[in-house]
Order: C-alpha cells, then structure tokens, then sequence
C-alpha cells in the first residue's frame, strides 16, 4: 500500500489524523455550545420576554385586484371593502374557562333587530379549529355589515382574540350585465390548489372563477406584500418594522381596457329576455373586438362576494336551475347553423366554379325535392331560382342540388377557411367549444359506436346547415370575416392593460387566424346575396331592415327536436361596403329566424350607429 | 455463522456506540412529537409515529447491512455508483414544475430521493478508489481519477439545485484527501482560495489584514512542503486571485443579485424571508434558558411561527424546551457518537475501512454543524437536517444505513 511507509507509521499517521478530526469535531462544537450559552444565558432575558410579550408577525398585504373597463373606461367590474371577523388562535386566552367565556359572550351579541350574529354551532367549529390552526386567522363572520363591525369592535376589550379584517371583495355594478364575460371571484377551492397551474396560489386566496376573471387572473391579482410588525400579549399591532426594510409594498393588480362597448351591451341585454335561453354575438370583424356578448339566462356575479349563507343561496338557485344560467351560451353553446351555413355552401360553389349567379337548376322547388326514395322538404315553394334569390328566400331545394354537385369536402373546406370547424377561435375566455364539420370520414368516425354510415344523401341535409355544430362565436366570425373578405381575427376581449397608475402596459395586437379570403366574384355575389336577404321586400331577414344602413344577413332556422319550434339564427352584418360590426343572434326553441332573431339584432344594430328607435 | 460469535463479547459490536445511536433516535421522536403536538388526526398519521416506522425500517436495514462482506462493499462499489448517477440524471430531465420536484422520484409509494442514495453510493466509491490510489500533491495526475468521480454527482446535485448536498460530496471528498495521503498544511493550501474568497468579501480592516496574512502564511506553506516550482507558483497565484476576482465579481454583480448572495450569509438582512425564521429560532432558543421550559410547553408560543420546525428547525423546538442543558446533552451525545464512529477504523489496517468510515463521520459531522449553526444564526440558511432528530423517511434511512455500515465494518473487520 503505502510503499514509501512501513505499516506500523501508516497506522500511527492514521490515528493522529483521526485525533486532528476529533479535535476540529470538539472545536465546531465548542463554539456551538459558546453561542447557545450567549443565547440562553447571556441574553436570556430579552429573548423570554420577546417571546413572552413581543411577537413579530408577518401579515400579508393583499395587492388590490385589478378592475375590468369597457372600451369607453366606464367601469365594468371594481372592488369594494369587505369586513371580517375572525379569531387569532395566538391572542386566545390559554385558560379554557377564559375561552369559555368569549365564546359566550359572542354568542350573546346581538345586532339593532335583537338577532343574534353568531349560531352557536359553527362558532363552535371555529374555536375547535383554533386549536391547531395557529397562525391564520379563522373567520366567524364573513362580510360584516358596518353595524355588526361596530358592535364587535365596541367590545373589543372583552374579546381578546377577536379582531375584525378589511378585505377586497368584488363587486359589479350592472349585476347581470355582461356576466358570463366578466365572469366571478371566489375563494380557491381544493380541487384547484393541487392543479400545477395554480402552484402559486395559496389556500384562502381569492380567485378568478369563468370569464376575463380567470383567464387574466394573473394580471389582475398583482403581486402581495409583505409587511413585519410587532404585537403585544394582546395581539394589537404596537409597530410596523417598516424601518429596518420589514415591509414590501403591494403590487396592484392591472386594469383592464375591455372591447366591449357598455351601451352596446345594455341594449343587448334589453332586447333579449331573461326568461329565454340565447345567446348573442357582436363583433368587429376588422379585428376581431367584441363588442357585445349576452347569454341567458344571466346570473349575477355579485353573489359570490356575499356572505356564506346568501352566497349558498344564490349558487343552488342558479346551480340546480334547468336553463343552466352558468352555461356561457354564446361560445359554450353548439348549435346547428341552419340556413345560415347556405352562405358557405353557396360560397364554396362560386368559389370552385360549379355555380355561378346566372346558373339554375333542372328541378324548381315545388314544396320539395325527391332523392332516391327520400322526399326532402323545403320550407316553401319557391320555384326556379339563381343563387342570390336562393339565398334570399333561403330556399332548401336548390341547395338540396347544389349540394350534392359541390360536394362537402369543398364546402367545409370553404367553412372552414371563415372560422368554422374544428379548432377554436381561441377567444380570451375559457370555456369555447369547437363546433362540427362532418364529412364522410368524421362522421363515421364519431358514430362508429351507433354504427351510423356515411350516405350521400347526408348531404342534403348538410348543405342547408342541419348537422353540423357550431357556436354563436363561430357565426358572428363567419358571417364577418365573410363580409370583409380579409382574413378571420382572433375574437377577443382584451384592449389594454394598465397599470395601476394608468400606464399601458399591454396592447392587444390584431391577429389573423384563419386565411379568411375569397375570389371577388364570389363576395360580390354573397353580399348581393346577403344585402337581398334583408333589403328586398321578399327576403327572410326584412324585419332587420334599417334605413340608412345598409344590413346584410342571413337567417336560419335550426331543427333539433320533432315537434319543438325550430332555434332562430339571424347573423347580420353592417354596413355592407364597410363592414364595422357583425352580429349573431341564437334563440333556442324560438321559432324562425327572420321573425325571432332580426329584430334583437336590429336594435343592437341601431345602438351602434347611434339611431333612435322609432316608434310602431 | 454459530450464535457463539453472535454472544462473543471480544468488542465485534461496539454497544456503547449502538447505545449512544439509539438515544438520538429516542430523542428525535419525543421531539418530532412535542413539535407536531398540535396536529389532531389519528395517531398512525402523525409525524412521530410515522418517524418510528422510518427507524424501525431503518434499524432492519443497517443489520441486515452487518452481514454484509467488506469485500462485496468493495466490489457493489462500481455499480452503485453508475445507478446513482442515472437516477441523479433521471430526476432532473423528469423535473416538474412543483417546488422541489427536481429532488424527487415518485414512486406513489414512497418517495425516493437519489441524492442521498448518491451520498452513500460516493462515499463507497471515492474510499474504494482511494484505498487503492494515494493522492499526492508531488504527484498531481492522482487526482485526476478522484476529482473526476466528484465532479459528475456534485454538479448534478448542483443543477437540481441543492447547494448544500452538493457540499456533503465536497466535504466528503476533502476528507477522503486527507485520510489518504495529504498532510494538514496540504488541506489548508486546497482550501486557501475559500478562504481569500471568505475574507475578501467584506472590506472591513480586520479582513483585510487576515487577507494578509492568509497570503503569508501560504507562501511559507508552500517553501516549506517544497512543492515543485510550477504548483507552488499556481497556488499562491490562485489565492491572491480568488480575492480580487471574487470583489470583481461582486461589483459586476446586478444589485438585486449581491441581495441574494447577502441574504443566504446573513438571513438577519432579510427579516420578511429566511431572516423571519432565524429570528423565530432565535428567539424560541433563548427563550429555553438554562434549564428549558419543559416538555410540551414551547410549541405554544414561537414555534407556531416555524413551517419547518420538525423538520429543518427541530433544534429550536429542542433549545426552547429542554434549554442549554437539553442542547448540550445532545451535543454531548453527537460527540461521543462521532467519536466512537470514528475510532472504528482503529479496528482494521484496510484503508478502505479507515475511508469508509472517515466519511460516514464527516457526512454526519457536516449535517450537525450545519443544521444547528443555521438554527443558532451563524450559517446560511439551508435545507440540510440534523441527523437522528429531524423528522423526515429518506434521511432517517441513510444515517442509519450508514450506521449499520460502521456497525459492519467493525463486525467484518474483526472476523478477518
């Protein structure tokens, strides 16, 4: 081994390096020993009292979240203050009997109607959690009434451990309006703390639940601060340790600039009744704002800030309702696009050159079409027809052939190219569904298990709009990019974010998400087409007329269910030469399009051009 | 093997040593309890039983560990290095985005923690190599090999990032140096670059002046060992440089940078962050006195402040209930464990052994001193536990896996 060594010096060599170790164990240690006597001995009595007497705390500043804005900075969504009661675990007297006694007297308080604040089993709850949760306070009252605040704080010399907490809490001016956009705040819940996006997130913390609320809740929240103060044996605050660089400032969070237009959505959420199921649409399709966006039934959002009770309250009512209020219908909701989809159907014709303006068909609508064995019904009798008084009249049996010459591979490609099918829009709000192009492949694909086959004569029915699913997003993108003819915008909310001292921070950039663009020859012909749907006296959509303006739309009735009335679809766009904004209207079970739906979009319409209604 | 060797009484089982583990281990439940006291859910889910199956588990291991051959140490030496290594590899590419998550492999059973696995698996190995390959500062090409072996898990751990495991295989493989052929002036000539860094970080007099003479002192180390021109020249030029490259550094760094690197050597500058803490332990510390506050009566006041009082902070719930007498007491025992660990190697003439355990003491050594001086505000703020006492599966089930390998070397060794 050690060669230059004999073995007995190796091992004398060993042993003194292993004293050498020993020795360095001794020192680390002695020098250990000498800072715990200074500590527990020298300045014993300083720390006995600290610990006894002065306590430090960390308290957390909670940023202000940040508010929601329309277009025009009216607010949509601020904060109000919030007052909490809650125990301290920390400023609880030790004795039980003492413990006792608070308990007592809490529950005996009683507000100006003589009703008690407290019920004696969940402030029971509340002082057994006080055993083991020691460092958060544990709340007994939740947004307290002013009232109640001042009876809690009166006697707050006979209620050690009592402290009352201000809070931010949500609040939304216009209740219902606009509520699936905005969508709510409320605590995290269980489910969400052990999802890794919300790894940052802390249990209690306030959160953005549906909405702009969540998909920029990080924005909103800002970043929390932090400061250290000290307290005494009864937990008031003596000093904040601001001095020695105890305390980081919140943060707030960033405001935000909405595309929605307030007016705009009044009148929106006017011409739709609560009591109806809808949804309705309006955008810019020059760059994809939103201008306005309803679904009913509404809920109001300021439920979730109340109090425990009331906020049960609302949440079963609005939970258990069978018009399923929490659906956000307009991007949430599919639909079959019925009669408006013949626009795709007839673009896709002109686009590849198998229709064109001037071309008819063999068989005229007598009532109906005959295909193999099937007679398919049309709506109406409409005689022998071109493209633009097909559309016009919305007439099935010409579409019935053109269909089947065209072929859906060519229409939903079409489709496709103007914001339906399968991928989503992507708008800045969670919950978008994608619709449903179906072609031979897809659709035995989906229905394999039903062991359904693909048959040509599917097309009949595909080509008029029954089948397929789409969203009322996905019909205002279409009908708009269709009238713009340069390219689909990506649908969103967000304007601006500014900073708390109204910096803007964030620009949202205009983005082209789908190709969106077609031969002028066959966006003459559509908008000839859609300008007549409206503006002729025979067309489907006159009742959407506004003079002045010139309106482009298409109708739809969409069939779901035998017996039931049809769903109305109206999607409109104005004006025509210079598309500014496209509107979709679905009412479900509602009946026809051109009687249900135009007039709600008519209105919304006018708003926007700032018309008077005149009177009937 | 006949149950008469099991009985002989001629030193095979060190029981005094034995003794002193499973006094530590005691302590180390009644603590993890008095800090977890507060925790009401059914008893076989509290911390302190559940610290009682990781020893059980643990004392399984470390004999079934006994019987194992020193040579098959010898030879699992390779192989358990190579697996560490993988598993040290897998852990960071399968690294998620929940904190620590880089550390860990989750088996839904049990969580695994490859560098303690790798603690181990390095120690065996660098010893194995060692034994057979004296390092010589005359002869630098030996510490290619070591140095090599090193480097790979230290930078590893690094990149996980656990600092202060990675230190564990620095000061594992100093004193693996040490034991096999440097001398203490060799140590300090290693070790002197740290050191101008150290005292070159403050711009105080004092510094300055001990800068001086760290400087003095190396040359004349140097001219005494009479280490060949060109490594003599390397080392002196080395420390001078660390000094005024590290106050280069420093300026270069962003301000919110040098906060950083301040607030990890005095948690005190940040009192909202790992400051808070340190001053909680302080506190609850110097609270305790001399004689403690008893049994069960500290976690009502500071402790409640502490999130890792069972775990990184159990001196603090140890030095406010049971005071200076409490801590001294068990300083005393890590003392006499220590010394009884290390004059195993006394036993046997196989430097393998006197590297083995060596190292095992140091790893202990290394935890105790840091754990405690974090504790007591005079290191850094870092993760390591404290052997014995502090609550938590993997580590209680290396400190004994490595005390059944001291156990072993001793039984083994006397057999031979």
């Amino acid at each position: 081994m050690y060669n230059d060594t004999s073995e007995n010096e190796t091992r004398v060599h060993r042993n003194w390096n292993v004293l050498i170790f020993l020795a360095g164990v001794v020192l680390v240690f002695t020098v250990i020993l000498l800072r715990l006597f200074s500590l527990q001995y020298i300045h014993y009595e300083e720390n006995f009292q600290r610990s006894e007497n002065n306590r430090l705390r960390r308290i957390e500043l909670i940023a202000d979240r940040g508010y929601i804005y329309d277009r025009n900075e009216n607010v949509l969504v601020r904060n109000r203050p919030s007052y909490q009661i809650a125990l301290q675990a920390l400023e609880m007297p030790k004795k039980k009997a003492d413990r006792d006694s608070v308990f007592h007297r809490l529950l005996n308080i009683r507000d100006a109607a003589g009703m008690q604040l407290f019920d004696s089993l969940s402030l029971d709850t509340a002082f057994q959690r006080t055993r083991w949760i020691k460092t958060r306070p544990i709340r007994i009252l939740e947004d307290a009434t002013m009232e109640q605040v001042a009876v809690i704080e009166e006697h707050s010399t006979e209620l050690p451990g009592v402290l009352v907490i201000i809070e931010s809490r949500r609040e939304y001016p216009y209740g219902t309006l606009a509520s699936h956009v905005l969508g709510y705040t409320s605590e995290i819940s269980e489910e969400q703390l052990k999802l890794p996006e919300y790894a940052t997130y802390s249990q209690g913390d306030r959160i953005g639940q549906k909405g702009l609320e969540q998909q920029y809740d990080r924005e909103f929240r800002g970043v929390n601060g932090l400061k250290l103060v000290e307290v005494n044996a009864s937990g008031r605050e003596v000093r904040t340790l601001s001095d020695v660089g105890a305390l980081i400032e919140p943060v707030p969070g960033l405001h935000m600039i909405s595309t929605i237009d307030l007016k705009l959505q009044k009148v929106a959420e006017a011409a739709i009744p609560d009591s109806a199921r809808g949804a309705l649409v309006a955008l810019d399709p020059r760059n994809g704002e939103i201008l306005a966006m309803v679904s009913s039934p509404r809920l109001d959002p300021n439920i979730f800030s109340l109090k425990r009770r009331e906020r049960n309250k609302g949440w079963a009512h609005v939970a258990l309702d069978s018009m399923r209020p929490l659906t956000n219908r307009a991007i949430s909701g599919i639909y079959p696009p019925a009669s408006v989809f013949k626009l795709a159907t007839a673009g896709a014709g002109l686009e590849n050159g198998i229709i064109s303006e001037t071309k008819y068909y063999p068989k005229a609508c007598t009532g109906g079409y005959q295909y193999g064995a099937r007679y398919q019904k049309c709506w109406g009798v409409h005689g022998n027809l071109n493209v633009v008084h097909a559309l016009r009249l919305s007439c099935d049996v010409y579409f019935y052939q053109a269909g089947l010459e065209i072929d859906m591979a060519r229409i939903n490609e079409f489709a496709r190219r103007f914001g339906y099918g399968e991928k989503l829009l992507e708008v800045d709000i969670p919950g978008e569904r994608a619709g449903w192009l179906p072609d031979s492949a897809s659709f035995n694909r989906r229905n394999k298990r039903l062991g359904w086959r693909w048959a040509r004569g599917l097309i009949l029915n595909l080509a008029i709009g029954q089948g397929q699913m789409v969203t009322p997003l996905q019909q205002a993108v279409f009908v708009g990019s269709l009238a713009t003819n340069k390219g689909v915008y990506r649908p969103h909310f967000m304007k601006e974010l500014r900073d708390a001292s109204g910096n803007v921070v964030h620009r949202y950039e205009p983005e082209i998400i789908r190709s969106g663009t077609m031969k002028p020859e066959t966006h003459r012909v559509l908008m000839a087409a859609m300008d007549s749907v409206v503006n002729h006296p025979g067309g489907t959509g006159k009742r959407g007329a506004i003079p002045g303006i010139r309106v482009g739309a298409k109708t739809g009735s969409g069939e779901w269910k035998k017996g039931q009335k049809t769903h109305a679809w109206y999607a409109a766009v104005a004006p025509l030469d210079d598309p500014q904004i496209a509107v979709a209207v679905v009412m479900e079970a509602a009946g026809g399009g051109g009687s249900v739906g135009a007039p709600i979009a008519r209105k919304v319409l006018m708003a926007y051009f700032g018309l008077e209604e005149e009177n009937k | 093997m006949s149950s008469g060797r099991f009985l002989d009484k001629s030193l095979k089982f060190d029981w005094f040593f034995i003794g002193v583990t499973l006094t530590l281990m005691i302590c180390g439940v009644f603590l993890v309890y008095s800090a977890t006291v507060s925790e009401e859910i059914v008893f076989y889910d509290t911390h302190w039983f559940r610290q009682i199956i990781y020893f059980l588990t643990g004392i399984i291991l470390a004999v079934g560990l006994v019987f194992v051959k020193i040579d098959w140490l010898k030879r699992a030496a390779v192989p358990s290095y190579v697996i560490a290594l993988v598993l040290l590899v897998f852990v960071l590419i399968f690294a998620g985005d929940v904190k620590g998550a880089g550390r860990w492999i989750d088996l839904k059973v049990i969580k695994l923690q490859p560098s303690e696995f790798a603690k181990i698996a390095y120690l065996i190995t660098i010893s194995y190599w060692l034994s057979k390959h004296p390092v010589s500062l005359f002869n630098l090409k030996t510490f290619a090999v070591p140095f090599g072996l090193f480097i790979v898990p230290f930078a590893l751990v690094l990149k996980q990032p656990d600092l202060s495991t990675a230190l564990v295989f620095t000061a594992v493989t100093l004193v693996g140096f040490f034991f096999a052929g440097l001398t203490f002036t060799d140590m300090f000539l290693i070790l002197s670059p740290v050191l101008s860094v150290l005292f070159s970080h403050s711009q105080s007099m004092v510094m300055q002046v001990l800068w001086g003479l760290l400087i003095c002192l190396v040359v004349v180390s140097v001219i005494r060992r009479h280490l060949s021109k060109g490594l003599s020249v390397t080392i002196v030029a080395t420390t001078i440089l660390a000094g005024y490259a590290s106050s280069m550094v420093w300026n270069m760094l962003e301000p919110h940078q040098q906060k950083r690197v301040n607030t990890f050597l005095d948690p005190m500058s940040d009192p909202l962050g790992d400051g808070y803490q340190v001053l909680q332990s302080l506190t609850a510390i110097g609270s305790g006195g001399i004689g403690g506050k008893g049994f069960g009566n500290g976690s009502q006041t500071n402790l409640s402040f502490l999130p890792e009082e069972h775990t990184d902070f159990i001196f603090s719930v140890l030095g406010e209930q049971f005071g200076f007498v409490g801590c001294a007491a068990i300083i005393v025992l890590y003392v006499l464990f220590l010394w009884r660990a290390s004059s195993i190697c006394k036993t046997n003439d196989d430097p393998f052994v006197t590297l083995v355990t060596m190292g095992a003491s140091t790893i202990f050594l290394f935890h105790i001193t840091v754990n405690i001086a974090m504790t007591i505000g005079l290191m850094p703020v870092t993760g390591l536990p404290l052997p014995f006492l502090s609550y938590g599966g993997s580590f209680a089930l290396v400190c004994l896996f490595l005390v059944g390998l001291l156990v072993c070397l001793r039984y083994q060794g006397s057999r031979q």
